[in-house]
């Protein structure tokens, strides 16, 4: 999977033709394979543009930043950038024509360790749902499969799931990278940084963590597409697609088979209601 | 004056290492999720000493923890009570093993700032009960760029007693302090005395190890540009990927900005210090409401300047010691190596 | 094989340390203003008996819950929390509880996955007439979490040290 070339070409058109003021792409780290994001002002700089499958990082994460806000923006998307671009469209966070989108249908990235990621392995949607030019062919959507990681985990013990998520919250340091790095994390100001001391989470330990990981993930859920940009941006290496893939099974199974972002104008799961919703757990 | 050296090979080492661990309080690198973290130890097998660069944190929050309970208080009609907090658990004797030289630079480097105007108690009782034994890279890592700045690397005395790979599985390892010649006479007794080819031997590792740097920079004229850059246009383009996440300023062993933070219910709550950092949107907000740092590109230059400008300035050493770790960690990989020398072009 | 998850899931422990004699649990009880409040008060009047340990917020709707709520409450002090509303149907913001109802069901079954028993956090509705049915809920979810012991016990680090 390599579109180099393409994205390089198109950068340069629409940067010739003044419909864009900023690109955002990847761009190569110089000593290593991995790939890092790049925005682009010029068409001068064109080529420094890459695309292949150790472009990891979803880009849509920059729709957020002060270099992409109200200016027209070239934007590289794949299967999952483009279902939460599709989410930030229907939260009406971007204005679609301030987009040009380049949408591609992906074959999978590869991890840190050269194989094909897991979220890849499991992908419902490889090819971009919302785009200007599509490059690639289109696969189609894929079965739902509930993740491995997470029935392993369900098969244990309840004392050991505790034991287990203590040793992963007691690792974070609250360093709210996970937060930054989701595209749909956009809040001004986050529910728990708020000043007052009887809400606020101020010190890093294993309760603070708790606080605020969960609380994430429940406000991600319905909305989440697995994209792992949180995963990877995690400097304690905390296994975080556990708890999201954890409401995304649930949400799945329960609700109609619910997906989150592969429909324009859809939004996320908490925000539909279907009269036949199981509440026989409710008293 | 010279301190002792003393050689072995592996079975020795770990030897040497099951010894210490037996009879004093020990840190090591602990593997979790794939990273390796400084954890008391009870044995050599739950550690390993030799951890990959890249993949270890710092030993900061041995010294300076990431969440620290400073006092208790209840506060109702009645009055307000103040209490301590339980002991500090880190202010016991210990050892901590298989640190970077980075790592142990790092600490010379904030001593100053914890005993400058005000004595910080708590870091220093920690920094005196604590022998650092660090183990010298063989080669170095991706991002690494300790070689370039302004502290010798081989003649470092930042750590207590150094250990070295020499050739054919030799080890030596030497004292390199006071407290490093007085620990080892304690605890050295299975390491033979080194004979008279040890200082050549390690300055071969020295310079092998020297040679296997990617990242170089001539320090002196980059803190002579910089001193002069501050209205520089290029600290807009250096920053431009940055996210604004907290990682680089809470991974990095010489950032120490905290923040002091209640937490309460009703009347009663425990007051944390807690890491903070100046990339951080809200780290210069101040009540009611202005901010002088409203700006991404403004944070990164205040970042950047501290580590390669004001601290040199008013405390004479560099308060970035070229480990590289905020460039791994970040999620979009900005190096402060890259950004200092763009902005220094 | 969706079922085997779903049945896979919930599980019962003992917590490892003993709750002391006299330990009484802090249930908080998040309740709608127009129905369950309203049936809360009918409890009162009608000198129905409930157990005392669960402290009531009242919400417009039940839909204000945020799951944040729930993980802030059981974080701090709270050993069990309940959260009751309208019958579905009969909201009276219309649809609020349907949508509530989703949003308990994901916070419920995450919370189990991460080693809180399901228990800690139960849900009911309950109309304004009914002020049996409050009582004996909330006797209900007081018994399940005293079967269930203190919830700060067995962590390794305490909120309040």
């Amino acid at each position: 999977m390599d579109y180099t070339k393409q994205i390089q070409d198109i950068a340069a058109r629409l940067f010739s033709e003044g419909k864009i003021d900023v690109f955002v792409g990847y761009r190569s780290t110089g000593y290593d394979e991995n790939q890092v994001p790049v925005i682009i002002t010029d068409a001068g700089e064109v080529d420094k543009l890459v695309f292949n499958d150790r472009s990891v990082f979803n880009l849509v994460n920059y729709l957020k930043f002060e270099q992409t806000r109200n200016k027209r923006v070239g934007i590289v998307v794949k299967g999952c950038d483009s279902r939460a671009l599709n989410l930030l469209l229907t939260e009406s966070q971007v204005k679609r024509d301030n987009l040009y989108i380049i949408g591609i249908a992906c074959e999978g990235v590869l991890g840190e360790d050269g194989r094909k990621a897991q979220n890849c392995l499991e992908c419902v949607m490889p090819d971009a749902v919302v785009y200007d030019e599509l490059l690639g062919t289109p696969s189609g959507k894929r079965e739902y499969v509930v993740n491995a990681d997470i029935l392993e985990i369900a098969a244990k013990g309840l004392t050991e799931r505790a034991a287990y998520f203590e040793d992963v919250f007691s690792s974070c340091i609250r360093c709210n990278a996970c937060r930054h790095s989701c595209p749909l994390c956009y809040c001004a100001k986050c529910c728990i940084d708020q000043d007052s001391s009887a809400l606020y989470n101020g010190s890093n330990t294993e309760s603070s963590a708790f606080h605020a990981l969960m609380t994430w993930s429940l406000h991600l859920a319905g909305r989440c597409v697995d994209c792992r940009n949180c995963e990877k941006a995690c400097p304690s290496h905390l296994p975080l697609h556990l708890l999201h893939k954890q409401n995304e099974m649930v949400i799945y199974q329960n609700f109609q088979g619910h997906l989150s972002g592969l429909v324009p104008e859809e939004r996320g799961a908490f925000y539909k209601y279907s009269l036949s919703d199981p509440d026989d757990f409710i008293m | 004056m010279s301190f002792s050296t003393y050689k072995t090979d592996k079975a020795g080492l770990q030897k040497f290492y099951e010894a210490i661990i037996g009879a004093c309080s020990t840190y090591a690198p602990v593997e979790k999720f794939g990273k390796y973290d400084y954890q008391k130890v009870a044995g050599l097998a739950a550690c390993n000493p030799d951890s990959p660069i890249g993949n270890t944190m710092s030993i900061k929050p041995l010294f300076f923890p990431k969440s620290a309970k400073i006092l208790k208080y209840k506060a109702d009609s009645s009055g307000t009570e103040v209490s301590e907090t339980t002991a500090d658990p880190l202010a016991e004797k210990r050892v901590i093993l298989g640190v970077k030289h980075c790592d142990a630079r790092g600490l010379q480097v904030l001593d100053h700032v914890y005993k400058w105007d005000f004595i910080d108690t708590d870091y220093e009782t920690r920094r005196n009960n604590t022998i650092i034994v660090s183990t010298r890279c063989d080669k170095a890592g991706e991002q690494c760029f300790c070689t370039s700045l302004d502290y010798d690397v081989e003649k470092s005395d930042a750590f207590d007693v150094l250990i070295v790979n020499g050739d054919n599985g030799t080890i030596y390892v030497q004292a390199r302090t006071e407290k490093g010649e007085g620990f080892l006479k304690e605890h050295a007794g299975n390491l033979a005395a080194a004979d008279g080819g040890a200082e050549e031997a390690m300055k071969k590792q020295y310079k092998s190890f020297e040679d296997s740097f990617r990242l170089k920079m001539n320090y002196e004229e980059i803190n002579g540009k910089m001193k002069d850059r501050y209205e520089s246009d290029e600290f807009d383009k250096v920053s431009a990927n940055c996210i604004g996440c907290n990682t680089c300023a809470f991974i990095c062993p010489t950032c120490h900005c905290f923040k002091i933070s209640d937490e309460r219910i009703k009347d009663e709550g425990v007051r944390y210090k807690s890491y903070d950092s100046c990339n951080n949107g809200y780290f210069t907000l101040m009540a009611g409401g202005h901010n002088p740092r409203p700006v991404k590109y403004r944070r990164w230059r205040q970042r950047a300047m501290h580590k390669f400008v004001y601290y040199k300035e008013r405390f004479g050493v560099n308060l970035c010691v070229g480990c590289g770790r905020c460039a791994i960690s970040c999620p979009v990989n900005i190096s402060i190596f890259e950004v200092v020398k763009q902005v220094a072009k | 094989m969706d079922s085997e998850v779903k049945n896979k899931i919930v599980s019962i422990e003992k917590p490892q340390l003993e709750a002391p004699a006299d330990w009484q649990p802090v249930i908080i009880g998040i309740l709608c203003n127009w129905c369950s409040y309203a049936g809360s008060d009918l409890t009162g009047t009608s000198r129905i008996q409930y157990p005392p340990n669960i402290r009531i917020i009242r919400v417009p709707c039940s839909s204000r819950v945020d799951p944040w709520f729930l993980i802030k409450s059981l974080q701090t002090s709270a050993d069990g929390v309940l959260v009751s509303g309208c019958h579905p149907g009969d909201c009276h913001y219309i649809t609020g509880n349907y949508f509530a109802r989703r949003r308990f069901l994901v916070t419920k079954k995450l919370l189990n996955f991460v080693g809180y028993h399901e228990d800690r956090i139960q849900f009911s509705w309950v109309s304004a007439a009914e002020g049996p049915k409050f009582a004996k809920v909330v006797e209900k979810v007081t018994q399940d979490i005293r079967k269930l012991g203190p919830l700060h016990l067995n962590k390794k680090e305490n909120f309040n040290r």
